[in-house]
């Protein structure tokens, strides 16, 4: 118990104090550059805020198209700004793929893989990091195979085993082997970060008589659970843009995903700029929603504090 | 304690998740002797093609009162890479459309994976309907489309041509070219007035398709029959009617008659270009025939086939077939039956859409009078050239980005024919 | 880490803690080990015997011995490919590493103290939006940017420039310009790990170093990069990784064209499996692909262990 009210003390004192620039002695000697100094804030702000405009640019030249009609497409192309507004492609759309079960479908697939890959990962890194199990050098390589293996490599195999086991064209196939290859990725970052964990905190819990599984718990998950919702961030838009093992692995309808969904605007030699432009912006919805959630805790917890 | 419950509701969730998912994932399996019928196309919503099997499916339906009918439209993408898995599984189709090719249907249809169709074929008369078009339907035990069985049944046509702006050739004094001379005229009275008359893009297929309707203007018959069955290495002499084609088309971007730069530019590039009215003349397969007709409403434009040119690249659609696995193999041939008869045909010419043997006094729509007529002809005069990739799997990657820098002019035309007989021929080499 | 370390272990006298035996930590291998064994490894053993075959993807496999790999050593596309490889590790995993790594610092300890965390955030949220949009979306747009007639050229035309380059139809122009794409498409990755990782660094350390008067560069020097070489070394060594195995954007971009000036083996290896049907060849093609890239894994990882190791 004294171990779960310490860390959650030093991680809310490790929140407040991360501080606005207390200036010091030192410092104090730059006053009389102040001013200039507050002109540079702005400007490297200004060429920042400059740089995330430009990197947005696609975005909105998605955005302005997906609102076109087509008449106003054709007329005036892609780079003028809309001069109609028609959601009647999106629409039509939602409607023809039936949108609301393929985004259900995501969700639920990436969802699962946002979370069991990370679980995986976590545990995996526990040992591996943390446990320094024997010959983890190796192990790590190995667990890389999944990750440098072109996915078409393995895809044959893959669907044979799907096959024969049933679970070709369910959700829980995309499931487990999506969680499988991301926890590669995953477990290389966490063991990474958990190698360098102090050990003086393990150590006190160790001699607090925490089991292994407490101190996974209560010790390590609250330090690196920044990195862990990056994680979990990752799976889930990953995943979620995932077209290609959703596309072989799922082939009926019902189960089909919004990123394949997707795929039903652009046919072999047909493709309609306006409404692939539209449907996407709603596609990637979810997936910015998530972002956005999570990385509100990207943040906090700062975890240096827990060292005192 | 915050941590705690987060985790613990975190670990929760997980574990509810694979319940949720394996409850959802239940593929559709019937009840036991409930008479389904599953049929898949990836026609897009509302084409005419799309048109007239919904209306074939409402018609089937009420003939089948006792069948629970279940169709899925599909995404392209998907029959083309996972086909031949989806073939192979449980969950096949009773009835699917499928790409026609030798990389497609073709390795399919040598497996063993669709049903041989040919006594369906004449004894339902779909061969008279379909006429030469059929030929996409008929693979070798190779898998090598040419004269064999058939497995698989077009009810609908498709052909490439010169799409033009009425208007534009008025206001320029040009006309209608009837032989390659014209043309090339047609071209130098737009390019010495500033305008690149040819709306191309050498980034995606329409170069291609220009490249091979070059082709087919110099060919025959018996050239033809020898590229597609692979009988010998490809020619790259200057006798060869696609050497000739490239050395045109290498001709026609140094002199501007079509851009050089479309090399960079997408397919739905170049038919802005034609639609905007910044390009007199395009060249577009049939497909692009609602599209013009829909959008473009600014000029009035009209349709020629390559100037003195017998063959024209074209072949019947996509095909119907039937998965050796499939369940009800009659419901199949009904549906079939329904797509391939008048109503339904006329149904699709009337739409825009090419029908295989349309009435053609059943056609009031002048878009789809126009299109039928040129199908027609051409099928009847066997004269459709079907498509230059067609005999080597993945050709249409070589010849797309060996087009591309032809037109960029980064390439010479022997240079491409080395290009192209290197990848022909290493398919060649192994077909005996 | 280190200061605040020393100082504790002088601090506390007493006995040793009890070893933490391996065999401890073992079980919490089992779910990864399962799945990795039935998801990765026996598909790879069988992806590698399948190279040995002739196959189409379907019916039975005919044995062929080592004619794949023969093949597959003389397949100039395949090796001209590879050369793309470093170019895209520039643009994939060197460029996004380092701007992604500054950028990470600036927000974090130079935006965040003086204008709140909204203002890091959202930047940050803008920067890494490019990861998000479906690959075939950005392959169209950017299409209409690098368009001959698109937007940069219209832009560069109105500020004069008389005749700009034909960005992905020409051959000389279309590597640099799908590798321009790849940076504004994996900037945010390693921006948003690295951000999350400044959070673990001690604030008292920066505070110590400004104390002394430090400069923010020089406090981004010695202490931002050394705390944070872990996560630059999985960044690294993840989009190197990635790079090797680029195959969307290019594909949407430019489908490996013009000629072959953008193609990529993984594209190449995709092409035999799924569109020529030489599903053998491309098993093999495979496993060289795949070879390849641990052998880099493995150097990494050893130097990365032996910089834990001294720390």
């Amino acid at each position: 118990m004294t171990l779960t009210k310490e860390a959650s003390a030093t991680t809310a004192v490790a929140r407040r104090s991360r501080p606005k620039l207390r200036r010091g002695p030192a410092a104090d000697r730059d006053s009389r550059r102040r001013s200039r100094r507050g002109l540079t804030h702005w400007i490297v702000l200004a060429l920042l805020a400059l740089a995330t405009l430009l990197s947005l640019f696609p975005f909105f030249l998605a955005a302005i198209n997906a609102i076109k009609t087509a008449e106003d497409y054709t007329a005036h192309g892609p780079l003028a700004l809309p001069r109609s507004f028609d959601l009647s492609a999106i629409t039509d759309f939602w409607q023809n793929v039936d949108y609301t079960n393929k985004l259900i479908n995501s969700v639920l697939i990436s969802g699962g893989v946002a979370i069991f890959g990370t679980v995986i990962s976590l545990f995996n890194a526990f040992a591996l990091g943390i446990g320094r199990i024997k010959a983890r050098r190796a192990l790590l390589v190995l667990l890389l195979l999944a990750t440098t293996i072109p996915q078409e490599a393995l895809i044959y195999p893959l669907y044979y085993m799907a096959n024969e086991t049933g679970l070709y064209d369910t959700k829980l196939v995309v499931v487990i082997i999506s969680s499988v290859l991301s926890s590669a990725f995953g477990t290389y970052l966490l063991a990474s970060v958990l190698s360098s964990f102090p050990k003086e905190i393990l150590e006190a819990a160790r001699m607090d008589g925490a089991s292994r599984w407490q101190v996974l718990r209560l010790v390590v998950v609250p330090v690196i659970w920044p990195t862990l919702t990056v994680l979990m961030t990752f799976f889930f838009i990953w995943t979620w843009n995932d077209f290609f093992l959703p596309l072989i692995m799922l082939t009926s309808n019902e189960n089909q995903t919004a990123s394949v969904a997707l795929g039903s605007l652009q046919g072999q030699y047909t493709s309609s700029p306006t409404s692939l432009a539209a449907a996407s912006l709603m596609g990637i919805l979810p997936a910015v929603a998530f972002f956005l959630i999570f990385q509100r805790t990207l943040t906090r917890g700062a975890v240096a504090g827990a060292v005192k | 304690m915050i941590m705690r419950t987060r985790l613990c509701r975190s670990l929760a969730l997980a574990a509810a998740v694979p319940l949720v998912l394996a409850a959802c994932g239940a593929n559709g399996a019937s009840g036991d002797g409930e008479k389904t019928f599953t049929v898949w196309w990836y026609e897009d919503a509302g084409n005419p093609q799309d048109a007239a099997w919904q209306d074939a499916l409402e018609e089937f339906k009420a003939a089948h009162p006792d069948v629970k009918v279940h169709f899925e439209r599909k995404v392209w993408q998907q029959i083309q890479d996972a086909g031949a898995m989806i073939l192979n599984s449980n969950d096949a189709p009773d009835l699917l459309e499928y790409n026609k090719g030798n990389a497609t249907a073709g390795a399919v249809a040598s497996k063993g994976l669709l049903t041989d169709l040919s006594d369906e074929v004449s004894s339902r008369g779909w061969d008279e309907i379909a006429g030469s078009a059929l030929t996409v339907g008929s693979y070798d035990s190779a898998g090598l489309m040419g004269p064999g069985k058939i497995y698989g049944v077009p009810s609908y046509g498709e052909y490439v041509g010169f799409y033009y702006n009425k208007d534009m050739f008025a206001a320029n004094g040009v006309q209608v070219p009837t032989t390659m001379d014209e043309l090339e005229a047609a071209f130098d009275a737009f390019k010495s007035k500033g305008i690149t008359p040819l709306a191309e893009s050498a980034g995606d297929y329409p170069a291609q398709h220009l490249l091979w309707g070059l082709s087919l203007a110099n060919a025959d018959q018996d050239w033809l029959k020898g590229y597609f069955g692979l009988a010998e290495p490809l020619d790259t002499s200057s006798d060869s009617p696609l050497t000739q084609a490239a050395e045109t088309m290498a001709d026609w971007s140094s002199q501007g008659y079509l851009d050089p730069k479309s090399s960079g530019l997408k397919a739905e590039d170049a038919w802005a270009q034609f639609r905007s009215g910044q390009a007199p003349i395009t060249y577009a397969g049939t497909w692009m025939v609602n599209d013009f007709k829909d959008t473009i409403t600014d000029f009035e434009w009209g349709q020629f086939l390559m100037p003195g040119s017998g063959l024209n690249p074209g072949s019947g659609g996509n095909i119907w077939v039937v998965p050796t696995k499939a369940d009800s193999k009659d419901l199949a041939y009904d549906f079939i039956d329904l797509t391939m008869d008048q109503t339904r045909q006329d149904l699709m010419a009337n739409a825009g859409g090419i029908a295989l043997d349309a009435d053609p006094s059943a056609i009031s729509d002048p878009t789809g009078k126009m299109v039928n007529q040129t199908f027609s002809e051409l099928a009847e005069s066997d004269d459709l050239g079907l498509y230059g990739d067609w005999p080597v799997p993945n050709f249409y990657q070589v010849i797309q980005s060996n087009t591309q820098t032809l037109v960029a002019g980064s390439q010479t035309p022997e240079q491409f024919m080395e290009q192209l007989a290197t990848a022909y021929d290493q398919v060649q080499s192994t077909v005996q | 880490m280190t200061t605040s370390a020393a100082v504790h272990r002088e601090a506390r006298p007493g006995p040793p803690p009890p070893k933490a035996g391996e065999k401890g930590y073992a079980p919490y291998l089992i779910p990864g080990a399962l799945g990795f064994l039935v998801v990765v490894l026996v598909p790879f053993v069988m992806n590698i015997a399948i190279s040995f075959t002739s196959w189409s993807g379907i019916g039975t496999p005919s044995f062929v011995g080592l004619e794949n790999y023969q093949r597959l050593i003389h397949d100039q596309m395949f090796w001209s490919a590879f050369e793309h490889s470093i170019w895209f590790i520039v643009a994939m995993a060197v460029v996004p590493t380092a701007l992604g790594l500054f950028l990470a610092a600036v927000l974090f300890d130079y935006i965040e103290p003086r204008f709140g965390q909204r203002a890091s955030s959202s930047l940050r949220a803008g920067l890494y939006l490019p990861q998000v949009l479906p690959v075939a979306v950005a392959g169209v747009v950017w299409g209409w940017i690098l368009n001959p007639y698109g937007a940069i050229n219209a832009v560069l035309e109105q500020l004069g420039v008389e005749d700009p380059p034909n960005w992905l139809g020409d051959t000389s122009w279309a590597l640099p310009s799908v590798m321009a794409v790849l940076v504004w498409m994996q900037l945010g990755y390693g921006l948003v790990i690295f951000m999350a990782g400044m959070a673990r660094i001690d604030p008292q350390f920066h505070e110590a170093a400004e104390l002394d008067g430090a400069s923010w560069l020089g406090r981004f020097r010695h202490i931002t990069v050394p705390e944070m070489r872990p996560e630059i070394f999985v960044v690294l060594l993840t989009t190197t990784i990635a790079a090797l195995k680029v195959f969307g954007p290019v594909y949407v971009l430019t489908k490996g064209g013009p000629g072959d000036a953008t193609n990529v083996p993984s594209f190449y290896s995709y092409s035999n499996f799924f569109g020529s049907l030489q599903v053998g060849y491309g098993a093999a093609v495979a496993t060289i692909l795949t070879l390849v890239v641990i052998l880099l894994a493995v150097v990494f990882i050893k130097i990365q262990s032996k910089t834990e190791g001294a720390q």
